[in-house]
């Protein structure tokens, strides 16, 4: 089947590919060994694609427990010379931020590649950071790609960069790289991969304690100087077009696209010089200086923060060079760059009287509802949303929802409202180590996924038990981590590349480390679930202690798709019209979006969203939803977990 | 009038109609007939039963984004993501729409009327395509396949010619799942619709 694979397709050939997966084949070309990483929007897929391939090429792939331990593992492997590369969302890099660093200190045997998905605009993630400023403050030179097909090539640079300097590189994409589909050029895959080496001990290198650390800052400086040097010689990544006018244009990553576009449509092409810049840090010097010679203005387009822009400043003011410069002056600094925001920046520049298109506007207005997003039909967190706020209502006590990041977080939004802080992976039981001891008349609820918890949910555990923080700890267990499109993790029992692995318990792990009380309940199950979080929740109270209980049911996003490709039945259920009453508990207090409403207020089930777990029977005050059609028994299976 | 040097298409709808799938097909058989594509996709939780946006940009392109009011093409798999995105519709733009409704699974949620999103749509432009695709695809055999009937109303309204052609999108979904039932969704999209 390997041939028949669309990343193994042979030198030469075209394919529509998306970023993700160009980065992932570049790193093929590359000749890479060894690659681990932890899921996160948009970066994902690099690891998804090459977990497929992987055992045909001899490749270790991993999903690490996170972003630190994947970036150690890749520190290890490359310690061997072995090609190695770490895949993460921005947000991940501060979690790796630790081995990021010192990387940077001892530089690296095989070629390193860190792979930084950054996401402007915050389509699915808490903050925009701009990660090239990881480059700057580490020393770690930066590339950035316009489009998917120079993603792949750049990348295979990247690791012969690296490795030629003895360096890593940051590479870093962004939501509208990784998550854009565009044709991509197959180049020559190589007959071998090294995927393994030999570590040659050197402590001077290898072990950063004060006496060693000092000598190492030295030679970081030195090394740095001569990657300045080689920078601009990364051509045609770094190259200049059409020099010699009076306005240059420096554009970094993606911005080049969207100014490329920006002068063709203004028809101002060969006018302007443009210097397409794809090593952000540093920059480029001699094709900048060379812009900046004949040029009286300069705008630098970038996404973000003014990364090329300061350092743009800090460059001319060096050699003496007075001329405009405008930079975020012109493109905004808040969210990710439109052709809008970049033919205005690009008209302005050049004096342009341009009427940059813009939403239109209508006549009569129209009240559209909201359509946010929503937990899928079949949802196993909706059924322990739903019996949690019943378990809170029981204890009459006030909750304070320490949340997380996953599915759940959509727990945030009516008719729900059980996230009350939401901040990064495994803060919510890591806030509620907090408010354990500073709350009088409430009390924390943490609610965290399976995933999350392995993540770095299972440390603050161990606090909340050695600080004694009494808290309700809510695990959510699909069994994958989901939201990222159900990869798998140490409680799937399958590993990246799909082999058996151990599974590891949730409760075994909480038992392990001194939770004195853990359980287990169905979350399809709203009387029971209720019954295991009230119960929690006065074990919590009376002995100040921390509580632990897991919600148990597969992903029903994984279920449905399972039980379709198997073609296992799945039980179906019907609103008997006479009994409903329209109260809307089915469809505005539990807001399963299979339930649909008539006008007259009363419930239908939609037959192709519905995924027959039934909990919306249960939920019924007046029992008008029945069960039309059983499941095969193989479909009940499957949920179990 | 010649053909334009680009096409901005603006595939917009529920998480989970497909739409990815719709678009890469589409991007897929532009790429088979030597017409550059790009497709912007926004992933994540957008995916669950939210407003998605997929942005297709076909010939002279650099950008993946469609800029905002630059959409020469809006299609729509549902008619309250069709009035949500129209105001990025060019003057004179065409609208192509699936003929149905889905109620957000929001609390106590108002859902306008069919007549009153068509009127909405109708001040952005008079060229509107309705297609009532989750009739077709269920006789087809499938309400999944409905994407695939709105890609052959979208295809059978010509406004591609030039850029993709039918037998290219036919090449390519007979290689996705459930080829035989996808295509004949196709099939039937391609001429049952309505200008309205």
């Amino acid at each position: 089947m390997a041939s028949k694979h669309k990343l193994l397709a042979p030198s030469g050939t075209t394919r529509l590919l998306m970023g993700n997966e160009a980065i992932a084949r570049g790193a093929i070309e590359a000749g890479v060994g060894f690659v681990a990483g932890y899921p996160g929007t948009p970066s994902t897929e690099i690891i998804e694609t090459l977990a497929t391939v992987a055992k045909d090429l001899g490749i270790h792939v991993e999903w690490s427990t996170n972003e630190k331990v994947a970036l150690e593992a890749v520190y290890g492997a490359q310690l061997t010379g072995v090609r190695s590369m770490a895949t993460m969302k921005h947000v991940g890099l501060n979690v790796a931020a630790d081995p990021f660093m010192t990387l940077a200190y001892t530089g690296v045997i095989g070629g390193t590649v860190v792979v930084s998905a950054d996401d402007p605009n915050m389509w699915s993630s808490q903050n925009e950071q701009d990660n090239r400023y990881f480059g700057l403050k580490a020393y770690v030179p930066v590339f950035e790609p316009s489009e998917p097909g120079e993603a792949k090539e750049l990348v295979k640079l990247a690791f012969q960069f690296s490795e030629e300097v003895g360096h890593p590189v940051l590479f870093r994409s962004t939501t509208r790289i990784s998550h854009v589909r565009g044709p991509v050029v197959f180049g020559e895959t190589p007959k071998n991969i090294t995927n393994k080496g030999v570590f040659k001990k050197h402590p001077e290198r290898f072990t950063v304690i004060p006496a060693h650390a000092r000598k190492l800052r030295g030679e970081l400086i030195e090394r740095w100087e001569t990657i300045k040097e080689k920078i601009p010689k990364l051509e045609p990544f770094n190259r200049i077009e059409n020099p010699g006018h009076k306005t240059a244009i420096l554009a970094s990553g993606l911005a080049y696209a969207y100014t490329k576009e920006s002068l063709r449509m203004l028809g101002i092409e060969n006018k302007v010089t443009l210097v397409k810049i794809a090593t952000p840090v540093p920059v480029p010097e001699e094709q900048i200086l060379q812009a900046a010679e004949n040029a009286e203005k300069i705008l630098i387009v970038e996404e973000l923060e003014p990364v090329v822009e300061m350092q743009v400043k800090n460059l001319l003011y060096n050699v003496d060079k007075t001329i405009e410069i405008h930079g975020k002056d012109y493109v905004p600094l808040i969210g990710e760059l439109t052709l809008n925001k970049v033919l205005n920046g690009v008209a302005r520049i050049v004096d342009l009287k341009f009427s940059v298109p813009s939403k239109r506007f209508s006549n009569t207005t129209i009240k559209l509802p909201p359509r946010p997003p929503a937990m899928c039909p079949g949802c196993p967190h909706r059924g322990t949303f739903y019996s949690l706020r019943r378990a809170v209502n029981k204890a009459r006590v006030k909750p304070v929802y320490s949340g997380d990041i996953g599915c759940y977080s959509l727990g945030v939004l009516p008719p729900f409202r059980e996230q009350d802080t939401i901040i990064e992976m495994g803060g919510s039981i890591g806030l509620a180590n907090g408010f354990a001891h500073t709350l009088e008349k409430q009390v924390p609820i943490a609610i965290i996924g399976d995933s999350t918890f392995f993540h770095s949910g299972v440390t603050g555990l161990i606090n909340a038990v050695y600080n004694s923080a009494p808290q309700l700890i809510i695990v959510l267990d699909n069994r994958v981590t989901a939201m990222t499109g159900e990869q798998p993790n140490p409680g799937t029992g399958i590993n990246a590349v799909g082999d058996p692995a151990p599974l590891i318990k949730i409760e075994d792990i909480a038992k392990a480390v001194g939770v004195e009380y853990v359980d287990v309940f169905d979350p399809f199950e709203i009387k029971d679930g209720t019954d295991a979080m009230y119960k929690a929740l006065k074990y919590v109270l009376e002995n100040k202690k921390p509580a632990l209980v897991i919600a148990k049911r597969a992903c029903a996003l994984e279920i449905d798709r399972v039980a379709k490709r198997k073609g296992v039945e799945t039980p179906m259920y019907q609103v008997i019209s006479e009994k409903c009453t329209a109260c809307g508990v089915c469809y505005n207090a539990f807001t399963c979006p299979a339930i649909m409403v008539e006008e007259d207020g009363k419930a239908v089930i939609d037959e192709s969203l519905c995924t027959g777990c039934g909990v919306c029977a249960e939920v019924c005050p007046f029992d008008a939803i029945i069960k039309t059609r059983d499941g095969d028994p193989e479909w009940y299976e499957l949920w179990n977990i | 009038m010649g053909k334009p040097e680009r096409l901005n298409i603006l595939v917009v709808g529920v998480g989970g109609q497909g739409l990815i799938t719709m678009s890469n097909t589409l991007a897929r058989a532009a790429l088979l007939d030597g017409t550059k594509a790009l497709v912007a996709e926004t992933h994540g939780l957008s995916q669950r039963g939210g407003s998605v946006e997929v942005h297709v940009r076909l010939g002279d392109v650099y950008a993946p984004l469609i800029p905002e009011g630059g959409a020469d093409v809006i299609v729509a798999l549902e008619l309250i993501e069709a009035a949500r995105a129209a105001n990025n519709l060019k003057n004179n733009g065409t609208i192509v729409a699936n003929d149905r409704i889905i109620r957000p699974a929001v609390p106590n949620v108002e859902v306008p009327e069919r007549e009153e999103l068509l009127e909405y749509l109708k001040q952005f432009t008079k060229t509107i395509y309705l297609v009532d695709a989750y009739d077709i695809a269920s006789k087809v055999g499938s309400t999944l396949s409905q994407n695939m009937v709105v890609l052959g109303t979208l295809m059978g309204t010509g406004l591609l010619e030039g850029f993709v052609s039918i037998k290219a999108v036919e090449k390519i979904i007979s290689t996705l799942r459930r080829a035989e039932l996808n295509l004949e969704a196709f099939r039937r999209g391609l001429t049952d619709f309505q200008r309205i």
